[in-house]
């Protein structure tokens, strides 16, 4: 409700707008309803209480929904304008988010997972599409949502203006962990967004502190690399998420928890507690060090 | 001559004075005659008593069975909405598993949709719509009972799922490919187990029309029907083309579900978009499915509540009608954020505020009524009051859902949830409630407590809206619908709370209106006779209570006939009307004209039975062993079934009578037997006919849809049907159709055994048509690719149809052997040639798709 | 004429306000028309834009012609319907009435009222039409 885009602005006017009819309209009919039934003044005559109905049930029913339409339909085109250059491929997984950025002209695509930036001031073209069941893409406080289909792509876009964090959030139930199906959207200023991009294009740094380099090792040794890619190792997994920036984004298991490292090492230990029936398997095997340790090494994936 | 062609036997026409005069009116019947007249129709109409109590199949029995079973479904899934609410109170809760709790709210919303709200409509209307119109009973009692029974076994089986923690689990939509991948059997359930409840629903549907139409009081035209019996018309209608996508999606869905037929995959050429289109083509004008009725039932109290006339008589018949078709152009906007065109999004908002004059048209003249009458207040009127004010707020919501660009903002959030419940309240549960209050001395002769009511009224009123009106901020603030749990800080703590805290209000006053229901009240007196001071004619009823329906069946010229009429009840009590005896000890009703109610002929209704029963379950067992991939059981569940319908058909419909005509009383002597087009067997034909086209066209619409939709459909290069099968198969249905037609023929002009020979070549014309049809199909692999597939899918579609229609001319034959059908008594083979109109018109478009049109695309 | 100067025989009651089944289905041709504009309507933009097998600005051009049939359609049935109603003549409102002639002007008049609702859906269904140009 505290709009973050040009979309929404639109939508919150309309809203508003309806709001007050209808409360107006509300107003109208069950206040005429109790004062001739409670008050009862005097029986109307047949041909007055013909009128009510002619002009209360057809005239101005008609007025009032006709302009609403209108108003409605010349909304319309803007919700789906095409966006300005930058193209973001969006994929609905169970239950994360696969994105995709594509700046104007670009060949190859900038992988990243359960996190989504985008300029502001800018209009963002969304592509959608979804690997197994349907999901709804929506930031709600950015603009409309679209659903997205296997096998389908979809469209939308978002012109969001003021800089900030937003929640982002799957629509259309898709399963045992539909609720845990979220993620952060960031808006930033096009330059902070263009040296973000920058940065994201880049490989994993490699770890810095012992415990990040142990950390590496667990990594390794647990055969993470199957399912996940971390770009600049030899992880290169495509069934989960992207961790190449993992250390960066705002959120953790889409959006389930927060970037702490505490988070990051409940998440490693209690997957299938925070995500009911989510693939990935828990590894609560690991000793107390090296949790930490993995944990280090993801956080420092910056 | 030697072979003399036999006379075409005389068939009777009504005979004596209609409409009767007032003097003849007059007339006093003798008071012993009158009851010798009342010891034998009580004979004839008593429900059975003790155990073979539940073999009843009088309307009132089956009506009251039926609206209490939907009633306790609801509350059982009013009882699963609590465990939702009591989930969600707060965030992150732990109280049930992501699954328990997914399991709870599809079957919450499955079970208000098809175990009470629907069949509640079916329900309130066999128990009423008699009575409103002064019939004895309904036109095919066994049907009701059938249709009972077989909702009472589907919808616990559905119900009970839950027990078993094996409820289906994909949301009361299905959508697959979440519904269609999902591990165990709880898709089944769903599928087969409402499958089986909505065929029972469209039996339901065929029997309101057929009694709304052709059960009239004579002289009741179009123009004086109790606007009741104009929304069961209409609802009716609705029914018949609402259900059949459905039920065709159900067939595509399961065919994937059991045999890997990939409709809905889009890896092999599927599409889930076509579910979600067939699903809501059914899913919205469902919606007014179950509001029209409702309406239906303020609209009978409010003339009694303003003792005047209803005001805009035909703008209420014009909303129903108009709103009826409008809401089948409503199905896209539960669709609008699947990425169809601007251009189309706008077509369908365009229908969905369109459909809101009719509606509004409705609530005005009800008002203009109140405002023009003198009111006066009782209980049902209050729950009116709440009505009107939650449903206003449901139907403004409304408007703002349908422009799709505010519905992109809040589709599947919990503002969506508040709408729908604002409306289903408003629309439905508090206007069914107002009519219990209101028709509960009809039924049962006792009152309800005001006081009781009065709490209820005020604690569900107070409870609803401290449950949904939150709501609307929680969906607005951005909480999607279906979430197991949410997270905490995003500002949803406080309204699910309160929305919680509601829930538990709202059965609070369940709890009070149930125990007002169902406690005992032998000790209250009976209630006058016309309690309410109405003006219809089901106030005539008697107390203490007739099974007959009407002593005698009245002459009617006005609206509300007994405001205008004061001698009608005492005429109709002393049987000065229409069949007031029953001489030969059977049941019957009037059977009169559809426009203007003349009388037509004497109807023979059916007398309690357990075949019924062993039907249902026969039936049942048909839908039900599939669930679990019995499916030789089911096979054998399904030809007793068959076997059972077979019987029962044989032995109690269109038998011949012991006379041609009879005396309905006033000197008018009806046929106690007519075919074709004036029986109301050959009606139920039609219109249930009419509604397996619809189902046939959807699976049509489903053919084109592919081809819309996919770049590459039929795929090419694809292995097609093998044309000169298809046209064999066409041949062949194309003869046994002239064959049938020629048998019905053949037999009225009196050559009965010509009409035999011709009874004989048509099935096995059928039969060759069938395995024609087989084998055009057969090399195809339907797991391949959806256009195999579609294929398969015309084909079973079709060959289940020619074996029903293969049966239904070997039954004609036995008739005809056995002297069931003959030249004058032959209402089963005009039927079964109507059947086969339809049928031949459905094979010829199925087998122009599989040759010519799929090679031409 | 009034009813003083010719009182209304059985049988020419039964000739001019005859009931023909058909006058229920009547009642169901305007919206009908309002049907399969729609249904029109929206199976060509689906084959305009999904299909692409023409231009949706030719499409929207032709369906704006369409409507315009459309509602000369649901103009005739009004027309027809306004003078079975007879209202200008007879004066009256309603027909709660047990005559054949009750019967046959209240289905004119619902009728026309039917009319003019499938007009509204008509006119309404045409404002995309005219509002929103292409696919998107």
């Amino acid at each position: 409700m505290s709009p973050g885009g040009a979309d929404a602005d639109a939508l919150k006017l309309l809203f508003v707008v309806m709001l007050a009819g209808a409360g107006i309209l509300w107003l109208i009919v069950n206040g005429l309803f109790y004062w001739f039934s409670r008050r009862r003044p005097a029986a109307f005559s047949e041909r007055s209480a013909r009128k009510v109905v002619v002009f209360g049930g057809v005239i101005a029913p008609t007025l009032l929904v006709g302009g609403a339409l209108v108003w409605g339909l010349s909304l319309l085109p803007d919700q789906r304008a095409p966006g300005d250059g930058l193209r973001i491929a969006v994929t609905g997984e169970q239950w994360w988010w696969r994105v995709e950025y594509w700046p104007k002209g670009a060949k190859e695509p900038i992988v990243s997972a359960n996190e989504i930036r985008l300029p502001a001031d800018r209009r963002t073209e969304f592509v959608l599409t979804s690997d197994r069941v349907i999901h709804s893409f929506w930031i709600p406080a950015l603009g409309g949502k679209m659903d997205m289909f296997p096998g389908r792509e979809t469209r939308m876009s978002l012109e969001p203006h003021t800089p900030g964090t937003y929640r982002g959030q799957c629509a259309e139930f898709c399963g045992a962990s539909h609720a845990w199906m979220a993620f952060e959207a960031v808006v930033m200023p096009p330059q902070d967004f263009d040296d973000w991009l920058a940065a994201e294009q880049e490989g994993a740094a490699p770890p810095q502190s012992a415990a990040a380099r142990r950390g590496l090792g667990v990594f390794e040794r647990e055969g993470c690399g199957a399912c996940h890619t971390i770009r600049g190792t030899e992880a290169i997994g495509l069934v989960g998420p992207d961790l190449t920036h993992v250390g960066s984004r705002q959120s953790i298991g889409a959006g389930r928890l927060g970037r702490s490292l505490d988070d990051m090492v409940r998440w490693i230990t209690h997957t299938d507690e925070l995500k009911p029936d989510v693939r990935m398997p828990a590894f609560p095997q690991l000793g107390d060090t090296e949790q930490r340790d993995l944990a280090h090494y993801l956080k420092e994936l910056k | 001559m030697i072979f003399r062609r036999p006379a075409p036997p005389v068939r009777p026409e009504p005979d004596g004075p209609y409409p009767p005069t007032d003097e003849m009116l007059s007339t006093p019947v003798p008071k012993d005659e009158q009851a010798a007249q009342t010891k034998r129709l009580r004979a004839v109409w008593d429900p059975p008593t003790g155990w073979r109590y539940w073999s009843a199949v009088n309307n009132t029995e089956v009506g009251k069975w039926y609206s209490l079973t939907a009633f306790f479904f609801m509350l059982c899934a009013g009882l699963l909405a609590l465990l939702i609410r009591l989930q969600l109170a707060v965030p992150e809760n732990e109280l049930l598993p992501a699954d328990r709790f997914n399991q709870l709210f599809t079957m919450h919303g499955s079970a208000m949709m098809f175990l009470f709200a629907v069949p509640m409509f079916e329900a309130v209307s066999i128990l009423l719509l008699p009575g409103l119109l002064g019939a004895r009973d309904m036109p095919f009692p066994r049907l009701s009972a059938f249709g009972y029974w077989c909702f009472l076994i589907g919808g616990v089986f559905v119900l009970g799922s839950i027990l078993f923690d094996a409820a289906p689990r994909a949301g009361w939509f299905m959508y697959p490919p979440l519904a269609t991948e999902d591990e165990g059997p709880g898709s089944d359930i769903w599928l087969l187990g409402l499958s089986f409840i909505e065929v029972a629903s469209i039996a339901a549907a065929v029997e309101l029309i057929v009694g709304a139409l052709k059960c009239r009081p004579p002289g009741m035209r179009v123009n004086l029907m109790p606007l009741y019996s104009w929304y069961v018309l209409v609802v009716g209608g609705m029914i018949l083309f609402a259900f059949p996508p459905l039920i065709a999606g159900d067939f595509l869905f399961e065919l994937e579900r059991s045999f890997d037929w990939p409709f809905f995959d889009p890896t092999r050429g599927g599409d889930p978009m076509l579910w979600q289109h067939l699903f809501w083509i059914f899913g919205h004008p469902e919606v007014y499915i179950i509001f029209l009725p409702s309406i239906a039932i303020v609209a009978m109290i409010i003339p009694t509540v303003a003792r005047r006339p209803i005001i805009g008589y035909s703008w209420i018949v014009l909303s129903a009608v108009g709103t009826g078709f409008l809401s089948f152009g409503l199905w896209v906007h539960h669709m609008y954020t699947t990425g169809l065109p601007g251009l189309s999004l706008g077509f369908f908002s365009a229908a969905s505020e369109a459909v809101v004059i009719p509606t509004g048209v409705q609530l005005f003249a009800f008002l203009a009524t109140l405002i023009a009458g003198r009111i006066r207040m009782i209980l049902p009127m209050l729950w009116i009051a709440g009505a009107l004010a939650i449903f206003t707020m449901g139907g403004l919501t409304g408007i703002m859902l349908a422009l799709a660009p505010f519905d992109f903002q809040v589709h599947d959030t919990y503002f969506v949830v508040a709408h729908l419940h604002y409306t289903l309240f408003g629309g439905m549960v508090f206007p069914v409630i107002a009519g219990i209050y209101y028709f509960y001395p009809f039924i049962t002769k006792k009152q309800l407590s005001v006081r009781l009511g009065r709490w209820a009224f005020w604690l569900i009123f107070t409870g609803f809206n401290i449950t949904f009106l939150p709501m609307h901020l929680t969906g607005l603030l951005g909480m999607p619908r279906r979430v197991f749990t949410y997270p905490e800080g995003l500002g949803w703590e406080a309204p699910n709370l309160i929305s919680t805290c509601g829930a538990f209000v709202v059965a609070a006053g369940f709890a009070v209106f149930v125990w007002d229901l169902i406690r005992p009240k032998a000790s209250q007196p009976q209630i006058e006779r016309n309690p309410w001071k109405a003006g219809t004619l089901e106030w005539t009823h008697d107390v203490p209570e007739e099974a007959w329906g009407m002593r005698s069946i009245p002459h009617i010229t006005s609206r509300y006939p007994l405001w205008d009429d004061p001698k009608l009840l005492e005429r109709v009590d002393s049987g000065r009307f229409y069949l007031p005896d029953a001489p030969e000890g059977r049941r019957e009703t009037l059977v009169t004209s559809v426009i203007d109610a003349e009388p037509i002929m004497v109807q023979r209704v059916n007398t309690p039975t357990w075949l019924t029963h062993l039907a249902a379950a026969f039936t049942g067992g048909a839908f039900i062993f599939p669930t679990f991939h019995l499916y030789i059981p089911a096979i054998i569940s399904g030809t007793l079934a068959v076997a059972t319908i077979l019987y029962w058909l044989w032995s109690s419909t269109a038998r011949p009578p012991e006379a041609d005509t009879k005396d309905a009383g006033l000197g008018l002597r009806l046929p106690t037997y007519v075919s074709g087009p004036d029986s109301t067997g050959w009606s139920a034909m039609w219109i249930t006919m009419l509604g397996d086209a619809t189902a046939f066209a959807s699976l049509v619409f489903g053919f084109f849809f592919y081809w819309t939709s996919q770049p590459d459909f039929p795929p090419s290069g694809a292995e097609h049907a093998a044309l000169g099968f298809v046209a064999l198969a066409a041949l062949g249905f194309m003869v046994s159709w002239a064959l049938t037609l020629a048998a019905r023929g053949l037999n009225r002009r009196g050559q009965e055994s010509a009409a035999r020979g011709a009874l004989i070549c048509g099935p096995i014309a059928t039969a060759g048509g069938l395995v024609a049809l087989v084998y055009a199909v057969l090399p195809l692999g339907p797991t391949t690719h959806v256009y195999p597939a579609l294929l398969w899918a015309f084909a079973i579609w079709i060959s289940a149809h020619g074996a029903v229609g293969l049966i239904m001319q070997l039954y004609c034959l036995a008739g005809s052997l056995f002297g069931k059908l003959t030249p004058r008594y032959d209402a089963d083979l005009w039927n079964v040639s109507l059947f086969w109109h339809f049928f031949l018109i459905s094979a010829l478009v199925a087998c122009a798709l599989l040759g010519p049109v799929a090679r031409v695309l | 004429m009034t009813e003083e100067e010719h009182p209304p025989q059985a049988d020419e009651e039964r000739h001019e306000f005859s009931a023909d089944a058909d006058s229920l289905w009547r009642l169901t041709l305007a919206p009908a028309t309002w049907a399969l504009h729609f249904v029109l309507c929206y199976a060509t933009i689906s084959l305009a834009c999904a299909r692409g097998l023409f231009p949706v600005g030719a499409a929207r051009f032709w369906l704006l012609g369409l409507t315009v049939l459309a509602l000369l359609v649901i103009g005739r049935q009004g027309y027809k319907a306004l003078k079975q109603w007879n209202v200008l003549d007879t004066g009256a409102l309603s027909h709660p009435d047990g005559r054949a002639e009750d019967r046959h002007r209240f289905l004119g008049h619902a009728a026309l009222l039917i009319a003019v609702i499938s007009t509204i859906g008509t006119v309404f269904t045409s404002f995309p039409l005219l509002l929103l140009e292409g696919c998107r």
